[in-house]
């Protein structure tokens, strides 16, 4: 099997879970518990805490982390726990955590402003700086890197924009695509951060919310007051563990990952049949994604065919593949023929540059056979 | 207190000297239904009894009564010996959650029992509102629930309030067999379980047309089928590729015409299939009007190249009132997942509406029919459910 699926999720790391798995034998204990079994568990998990704003560059006098069940847990806690009023502005490039939730705040009788994007998928400054400019804004939250296209906003620095026009502004970012595969140190001018465990060879069902220490936020989910009363539920010390130990192995060669994965983003980019194939992630975005197009054709039907060479890409979002046309990809102002046909290929710092070689061929074979059927 | 099912049957009354036939075929249904479970099961005069069956499986022996066609009503009954007291005792277990107006309604087919019917039915309903005066009132003409007490020689008396009514019909296999094709859509899992409530037996055939549908497409005909097949005592789904074909047609012939040479095969096919499957009938889902391969002329066309009965059980049904039964049968909501049907792919911007014959039948001219069928009839995956 060639796997070229990993924005939706990755394969948990085999040296991750056996790290971990004391965690669900004889250090099993709730970390609420009082007695020593506890206390341990409560410090074990603290340790992956500090592995995490180290990797972001950050120190725990300024952020904490509250541990969540998912990114779209951590992306729902941010958008909804931190203003309870006034207006909140994204762009039209996010997931569907942050972009139907403010639909539902908008439902709600908030206000909520959508940001063109540019052709790439990344946001588009001008109007946005414009927008703030000109309008009280309370709340913004976009994407670190886009899902769909890869496209990456340079979030530290809209952070500072947005500051400097209005301090008072709180400023989120998904990171879930981003986090352990895009170098990155968090500016001090980010309040809060998602990520996903999942994405990065960690356990599905764990994610966190990385906030600024100074900003107040109430919880989602209440109950028995776990993560500083902001996120009740008893912890996921597996999943947790398991996401400290594959930061780990992902920031310690997340230079060396980028660039082997760029060599395979810039394979398929080269070698995809230009008659057939139209490029929609631009050259600077995240190499772990690349959003093409077979024009005219569909990309459910190309992503079926490959899966008979053992290949398995996406097609459009896997959140979101129950709608025909990407809503993300719409948004970048493409037609029904660039549409229909959208595949989206993501790459792990495991996969073999061989595999990917093999799958651009079948992608040209597939295409071009499909092509004489239905074109 | 001991608990019972009666099962009451209804149109099976209607048939004279082979009624033997169709109770034989209800009772063997509803065995087969309930098998694996702990029962026993007697029959009785124009009615069932299950009985010493484990309290925790109550409700799945309800659920699977409600989908046996040929059921007309069932009622969950306490068991107790034709006493005066017992029958006194149940009837005031039964009644603890209720309130409202009431009557008691006695049969008393054993005869020896004292007092008379009318008579017990009066000391019940006495009992009743001296225990319970505040929430009980007598009604005889409309009341809100009616307590029955039936008394029978064996020297067993069952009590019971609620008569529910499920779905009637009659017992499956008792009209024959048949082939439904099956789209994954709204309206086929309807036009299949209105078969099975009449009382066809069915199989399923389902066109797949892989790589331009998924397996996303199948595992919700798959999933449908199996709720179809709740009422039809179990199924067989005959999955076929139709790839080529839809590739051949695209590629040879007219593009208006795509839909209604696709019907003309699927029809050839289902024909062939039912042949091998001993069925003698195929039932389609089609709706008159409601899409371009669904008008007369469209239909015309389709049911020309077979000789077999085609049964459409929806054909003069609006789309509202399929969708409400699908909403009952709970296979609405599986329908309207939008995975990509095999319809769909090639589906032309102008189809003809009303096509005509023989141009359709010049068009189809230039395919190999028989070489296609052979192709897709000589690779047929079997999934049984």
């Amino acid at each position: 099997m060639i796997y070229l699926d990993n924005a939706a999720t990755t394969c948990p790391s085999k040296n991750a879970l056996s790290f971990a798995d004391k965690y669900n034998y004889e250090k099993f204990f709730n970390p609420s518990a009082l007695y020593l079994g506890g206390i341990e568990a409560a410090k074990d998990i603290n340790v992956t805490r500090d592995v995490i704003l180290n990797s972001l560059g950050v120190f725990s006098k300024d952020y904490e982390v509250v541990f969540t069940s998912c990114g779209s847990e951590s992306d729902n806690t941010a958008v909804f726990c931190a203003k309870k009023r006034g207006v909140f502005l994204t762009d039209k490039g996010e997931h569907s955590a942050i972009y139907k939730s403010y639909l539902e705040l908008k439902q709600r009788g908030l206000s909520t402003v959508f940001i063109d994007l540019n052709k790439d998928g990344s946001v588009n400054q001008e109007k946005l700086f414009d927008y703030i400019k000109n309008n009280k804004v309370d709340f913004v939250s976009i994407v670190h890197v886009n899902n769909e296209t890869g496209a990456v906003n340079d979030i530290n620095f809209i952070a500072q924009k947005i500051k400097e026009i209005d301090r008072s502004i709180v400023f989120h970012s998904d990171g879930v695509q981003a986090y352990g595969k895009i170098p990155f140190v968090l500016s001090p001018y980010v309040d809060m951060y998602s990520v996903s465990a999942h994405k990065i060879n960690g356990l599905k069902g764990t994610g966190a919310l990385i906030k600024k220490k100074s900003l107040k936020i109430s919880p989602l989910i209440y109950g028995g007051g776990q993560e500083n009363g902001l996120r009740s539920g008893t912890e996921n010390v597996f999943g947790i563990k398991v996401f400290e130990y594959v930061i780990k192995e992902h920031f310690e060669n997340i230079k060396a990952n980028y660039s082997k994965v760029s060599e395979m983003n810039n394979y398929v980019r080269e070698n995809v049949d230009k008659e057939i194939f139209h490029v929609i992630s631009s050259e600077n975005a995240s190499p772990y994604v690349l959003s093409i197009s077979a024009k005219n054709l569909r990309g459910e039907v190309i992503m079926h065919s490959l899966e008979e060479y053992g290949i398995i890409v996406g097609n459009g979002s896997a959140c979101s593949s129950k709608n025909r046309f990407s809503r993300v990809i719409e948004a970048c102002g493409y037609k029904k023929e660039i549409l229909d046909g959208v595949i989206r290929l993501s790459f792990s710092h495991d996969t073999e540059l061989n595999d990917v070689m093999f799958a651009t061929q079948c992608l040209n074979v597939v295409a071009k056979k499909l092509k004489g059927i239905m074109g | 207190m001991k608990k019972a099912i009666i099962i009451r049957y209804c149109e099976i009354h209607l048939k004279g000297k082979n009624r033997g036939f169709f109770e034989k075929l209800l009772r063997e249904n509803i065995k087969k239904s309930l098998k694996g479970l702990d029962f026993t099961f007697t029959a009785m005069h124009s009615r069932y009894l299950v009985e010493d069956f484990n309290d925790c499986d109550l409700q799945i022996i309800k659920e699977k009564l409600s989908k046996i066609a040929g059921i007309h009503t069932y009622s969950e009954a306490l068991v107790v010996n034709n006493d005066l007291n017992e029958i006194t005792n149940a009837v005031l277990s039964l009644c603890d959650n209720k309130s409202g107006t009431f009557k008691v309604e006695t049969n008393r087919a054993d005869k020896t029992f004292s007092p008379n019917s009318m008579e017990t039915s009066m000391l019940l309903g006495g009992r009743l509102l001296e225990v319970y005066p505040s929430k009980l009132k007598v009604d005889v003409k409309k009341p809100s629930f009616t307590v029955y007490v039936d008394i029978r020689e064996d020297g067993k008396s069952f009590i019971y309030t609620d008569v529910i009514h499920t779905l009637s019909g009659m017992p499956v296999g008792s009209a024959g067999k048949g082939l439904l094709l099956i789209s994954g859509g709204i309206d086929s899992p309807v036009a299949g379980y209105m078969t099975c409530k009449r009382g066809m037996k069915i199989d399923c055939l389902h066109f797949h047309s892989y790589p331009y549908t998924g397996q996303a497409a199948k595992e919700k005909v798959v999933e449908l089928t199996r709720r179809v097949g709740e009422y039809n005592g179990g199924i067989n789904l005959y999955v076929v590729s139709f790839t080529k074909i839809q590739e051949e047609i695209h590629k040879k012939c007219p593009e208006e015409y795509m839909i209604t040479m696709m019907r003309r095969f699927m029809i050839r096919i289902a024909e062939r299939l039912a042949l091998k499957l001993e069925d003698q009938a195929i039932i389609t889902g089609e709706s008159l009007g409601q899409v371009a391969s669904q008008t007369i002329e469209s239909i015309t066309s389709s049911n020309s190249v077979v000789t077999m009965p085609v049964l459409r059980p929806l054909i003069m049904f609006d789309k509202n009132d399929i969708i409400d039964i699908s909403r009952k049968i709970d296979t609405y909501e599986t329908s309207i997942l939008p995975y990509e049907d095999c319809c769909t792919v090639f589906l032309p911007e102008f189809p003809a509406i009303k096509p005509n014959l023989e141009k359709v039948i010049k068009a189809e001219s230039v395919l190999d029919i028989e070489g296609l069928i052979e192709e897709a009839m000589s690779n047929i995956e079997v999934i049984k459910l």
